[in-house]
């Protein structure tokens, strides 16, 4: 008789989600899905208020990225006012995403993936946490902390508040940045520059563990989106996106903002709220692909910074072509933190960081702007439309998570088929199937730009997959 | 340290981030009284905790009489629970302070003011805004005490 089986909630994501896995009469694993239980709105009720509210009203889709929201939405509106912001606002907001990168990436690696990776995948569930870790290695539990800590200082320094911030606003930033404050930051690179080479280090000692996590953990051949500088060098806030394939030769390139909703597709599937996209000359679902930080490391050429350009030289040689595991999304995190820190320091030695001049002005000038900025875990772009007063008339965003979408539900499919035997599983293999998804960091609250506490869609399938009941609660 | 938790558009849920608001006036000039305000209590202030003396933890509390201002010491928590990336309670904090920085602090309280209502809105229900005088007299009385080494 097939059964269903289902983890509800998956644990030590941002967000809520469900995971069904459905064994055929064998006990087999027949199919396996990752559902996004969450609805939100935000596309919707944007329309009708004026633009320059969008960076702050989009900002609440999330309480660990928002900056990446408001880049992304500022860049939309002030592609709808036609103005090119100063050159030290650019550099202020680059150093904003970047400290937003470090401390998501600290909080990914630290809080939610290093209990499994340093506990083991087997341990203890009751002890499987940030605390777990903080007991057994205080050290790299201490780093966790303080590097969350100084990313979420910088952003502070920079903007005034930890999350949430009204400093980036169309056409630059409301305020300039003070030597005080510019000391500050630099003040705190030295101990961030430690503490992630010291996490790396780490994570190079244990990786060769989790070989046969490496093997079935989202390990397929697919393509990958990221922004990427003209040069070839990584770039996260200013710059155009590149499509790679399974063997890493570019597919489409200099995809700028307003181009990406004429290339790229949303499929929808009813196992989710979250949507899919594709590329749309090959289609849905081989149009698919992966984004954020394993999907950057694979694109670009170098990170442009010292230390950075060793480590993902190092991560290169992990296979010929394209890094197709998703177990490495931990690593390229890492190589990722070591760049923010050291671009942090060079953007600061801007001789022009601390000009006054940080604020365009202008209204509205196109009925169409769109704007895109890499998010910790991937592409980011806004979209909007305005009448002749400024008022949004039309919003879509397409959300890094979403981007991921599809690999994530491969992820599992290949994870429970590895870890699921004859209908018999284990606590470990249930936390492995979760930990597949752990890897993408996936932000649910953002990909469905959801609400509060989600109504939950319980389906129940037989061996055919048609749904013979179903339980909706709220 | 008084470290507040809530938020102001929740109705009575604000009442951590105006006490602090109140703290923060009261006690500037001293250098030795420090103010956070967070919305949620996440495991970075673990390292805030492990660098004060006293910590006086201030928060509304839904299961307690509307306006109803309540202290209360704040113990480790015994077990290693599920340390959470956006909130976590006192006495996880403490536990986590505990091991990462193998450092407790000499006194921790919890102050809470008992939630009216949480609803969507700023300002107060009539019965927390009638107590807050009382708050602000608990907190004054509090860090007074922790200053004179009481």
């Amino acid at each position: 008789m097939s059964r269903t089986v289902i983890i509800d909630p998956v644990t030590r994501l941002e967000g809520h989600g469900k995971i069904t896995i459905m064994l055929d009469d064998g006990g087999a694993v027949e199919n396996a899905l990752f559902h996004v239980t969450q609805v939100r709105g935000f596309e919707r009720f944007s329309e009708g208020r004026p633009y320059y509210e969008m960076p702050s009203l989009m900002a609440r889709v999330c309480g660990i990225c928002p900056v990446s929201h408001l880049l992304a939405s500022a860049k939309a509106c002030e592609a709808i006012m036609s103005v090119r912001i100063p050159h030290t606002a650019a550099q202020l907001r680059r150093v904003l995403n970047l400290a937003q990168l470090l401390q998501s990436h600290a909080l990914s690696f630290f809080y939610l993936a290093s209990p499994d990776l340093l506990l083991g995948m087997e341990s203890d569930p009751t002890t499987r946490n940030v605390l777990g870790v903080a007991a057994a290695t205080p050290v790299l539990g201490k780093a966790g902390v303080a590097l969350r800590r100084i990313g979420q200082t910088i952003i502070e320094l920079l903007s005034g508040k930890r999350i949430h911030t009204g400093w980036v606003v169309p056409g630059g930033v409301t305020e300039p940045l003070t030597a005080e404050k510019r000391d500050s930051i630099l003040a705190l690179l030295p101990e961030a520059l430690r503490d992630t080479q010291m996490a790396l280090a780490a994570y190079k000692q244990i990786a060769d563990k989790f070989k046969q996590e490496i093997e079935v953990f989202a390990n397929f051949p697919s393509n990958y989106l990221g922004m990427v500088d003209s040069d070839g060098s990584a770039v996260y806030t200013d710059g155009n996106l590149r499509l790679i394939d399974q063997a890493g030769y570019t597919i489409e390139d200099d995809i700028s903002a307003i181009r990406v909703t004429q290339v790229f597709g949303e499929a929808v599937e009813p196992y989710s709220f979250t949507k899919f996209p594709y590329y749309k000359p090959l289609g849905y679902p081989d149009g698919c692909y992966r984004v954020g930080p394993l999907a950057r490391l694979n694109i670009v050429a170098n990170m442009g910074t010292d230390c950075a350009d060793k480590e993902l030289k190092e991560f290169k040689q992990l296979s010929k072509g394209p890094v197709e595991s998703s177990f490495f999304y931990h690593h390229a995190r890492l190589v990722e933190m070591l760049y923010a820190i050291e671009m942090i320091e060079r953007i600061m030695a801007d001789p022009k960081i601390l000009d006054k001049h940080v604020k365009a002005a202008a209204g509205v000038n196109r009925l169409e702007g769109a704007g895109h900025a890499e998010a910790p875990r991937g592409v980011l772009h806004h979209h909007y439309k305005v009448d002749e007063n400024g008022k949004i008339v039309w919003a879509n965003l397409m959300i890094a998570t979403g981007h991921n979408n599809y690999a994530m539900n491969r992820g599992v499919l290949q994870a429970a088929r590895a870890y699921v035997k004859k209908g018999k599983f284990t606590e470990g293999a249930l936390n492995r199937i979760q930990a597949v998804v752990r890897t993408f960091d996936p932000c649910l609250s953002c990909s469905t730009h959801a609400y509060g506490q989600m109504p939950l869609n319980v389906e129940l399938l037989n061996s055919d997959g048609e749904i013979v009941d179903r339980l909706v609660q709220g | 340290m008084i470290l507040a938790c809530g938020n102001s558009l929740r109705g009575d849920d604000g009442a951590g981030p105006w006490l602090a608001g109140w703290a923060e006036e009261r006690f500037h000039s001293n250098a030795g009284v420090r103010v956070i305000a967070r919305m949620q209590w996440t495991p970075e202030l673990a390292a805030e905790i492990a660098e004060s003396n006293s910590v006086l933890f201030v928060d509304c509390a839904i299961d307690g009489t509307p306006g109803e201002v309540r202290i209360s010491p704040v113990e480790c928590a015994e077990d290693a629970g599920e340390i959470a990336t956006h909130h976590n309670d006192a006495p996880h904090l403490l536990r986590l302070c505990r091991e990462l920085y193998g450092v407790s602090p000499r006194s921790s309280l919890l102050l809470t003011v008992g939630a009216g209502s949480t609803e969507l809105g700023e300002g107060f229900s009539t019965d927390v805004s009638s107590m807050m005088p009382e708050a602000c007299r608990c907190i004054e009385r509090i860090v007074l005490e922790a200053l004179s080494g009481g």
